[in-house]
């Protein structure tokens, strides 16, 4: 039990450098992939509902401190995205989830109510819902999913090409 | 009745945790303005940003050499003494005399480097690698050879967060400068605003939009950007002026620190007048 979590921490830590140093160099406009969000889908579907919210809520807490944002918001977002990603976890479909196109269609999803939460708890209520929903959710949550085709791609047994 | 808990726990405990973690995220939300959590996220984000800042000194092999940082912080100086100048033609020379304008050509500025820009970039903040051991304070602004960027919102030993432009949080007291107009700028998501300026002041594209000399945070002109549009809202008798940066806010990698802190003495004088209406 301690042994699943301290992998999936391990490989966040080295997951959130890249994402925190690296990432921004590739942003399109305002539009970042979120790999840590990637790996919480990816940990998520293979370990189930609960273990996606409870790490969900780690990577959150710990991306807060590190980002120096909002203490909270992530925590937040991540909670919820974790859990909702777990509506897709099935112990007998483990491997078509994360190999085929269901894993970026399910890392859309999560990263939508990812980015839609933690734009509303960062205080862009302002700009309206129509605004967070496109500006800072579709889109963002479209370049993630995309970016998590690699997961698939460079899966061995992918189930698609 | 313990029977029953226990049934509850267990088929609801996905329920039950996700409860447990969202009621604490929204705890730590409410608790961020408080000085000990200020410092403990000051302390965490200066630790990790040792880490990332490793990371941006490997990708720095790919940066411009030191020759050209000296030339952007020698054109960023050249820029603020060539808006005070401006300035300088657009007054009378009567009144700048009448008035004894300070000699404030000596801007000290603290070439940093950003080492980080939150990926969400919902909130528009960069990490920069000076802190506290370079005399960065909050409030201090920073800019680029081309205009005004952000202010510092909090500093750790070696680095520091700048809020920029592009965060709905800041809202500047703003001037244009040939008329001498006033407003707020603030950040809509999408570009940078003036709102509700009376339709009859005198605001014209193409004018030049610097910090104003009533803000309280900045000091006064400090180029921000240039008029691009005018928009009049539906009862025709107040427009919104959209501004466009001089400074190209996302791609900047260099910026430097402006270590002047604007008007302490209108600070401490808002202070007590905020604690006399406690």
């Amino acid at each position: 039990m301690k042994k699943k979590y301290l992998i999936a921490i391990i490989i966040f830590i080295v997951l959130l450098v890249i994402q925190v140093a690296v990432i921004p160099r590739i942003s399109i406009g305002y539009f970042t992939p979120d790999l840590i969000l990637i790996l919480l889908v990816y940990y998520t579907l293979i370990r189930g509902q609960l273990y996606g919210a409870l790490l969900g809520g780690l990577f959150g807490l710990i991306f807060d401190l590190a980002s120096g944002g909002l203490l909270g918001v992530t925590m937040f977002s991540k909670t919820l995205a974790g859990f909702i990603a777990g509506y897709f976890y099935n112990e007998n479909k483990i491997d078509t989830n994360v190999s085929s196109l269901n894993f970026p269609l399910i890392v859309f999803l999560a990263a939508f109510i990812d980015s839609f939460f933690s734009g509303f708890l960062s205080g862009m209520e302002e700009f309206g819902v129509i605004y967070i929903l496109f500006e800072r959710s579709m889109f963002p949550a479209i370049y993630t999913a995309v970016i998590s085709l690699a997961v698939v791609l460079f899966n061995p047994g992918r189930k698609f090409l | 009745m313990v029977r029953f808990f226990r049934n509850l726990l267990e088929n609801f405990r996905e329920y039950i945790t996700l409860i447990t973690l969202l009621i604490i995220s929204l705890f730590l939300i409410s608790l961020n303005n408080k000085p000990g959590i200020e410092n403990f996220r000051s302390y965490a984000f200066g630790t990790f940003a040792y880490v990332t800042s490793g990371i941006d000194s490997f990708l720095g092999l790919f940066k411009p050499e030191e020759e050209i940082i000296q030339l952007k912080k020698e054109n960023a100086r050249l820029m603020l003494e060539l808006n005070k100048l401006r300035n300088h033609a657009l007054e009378n020379s009567d009144l700048r005399r009448l008035l004894a304008l300070s000699d404030t050509s000596d801007y000290p500025l603290l070439t940093a480097s950003i080492i980080s820009k939150l990926p969400s970039t919902l909130d528009g903040n960069y990490i920069i690698n000076r802190g506290d051991s370079d005399n960065v304070q909050n409030g201090m602004p920073v800019i680029n050879d081309k205009g005004l960027i952000g202010i510092i919102i909090n500093t750790a030993k070696n680095f520091s967060i700048v809020r920029t432009l592009q965060n709905a949080k800041l809202n500047i007291a703003v001037t244009n400068q040939r008329s001498g107009v006033d407003g707020i700028l603030s950040w809509d998501g999408q570009r940078l605003v003036i709102k509700h300026i009376p339709t009859t002041f005198d605001m014209r594209l193409g004018d030049r939009i610097e910090t104003s000399e009533f803000s309280s945070i900045f000091p006064p002109s400090i180029p921000v950007g240039v008029i691009e549009e005018k928009e009049t809202e539906v009862s025709g008798l107040l427009s919104n002026i959209f501004v466009n940066p001089y400074a190209d806010i996302p791609s900047i990698q260099y910026l430097f620190v402006l270590q002047v802190l604007e008007s302490k003495q209108v600070d401490s004088l808002k202070m007590s007048l905020m604690q006399r209406d406690k």
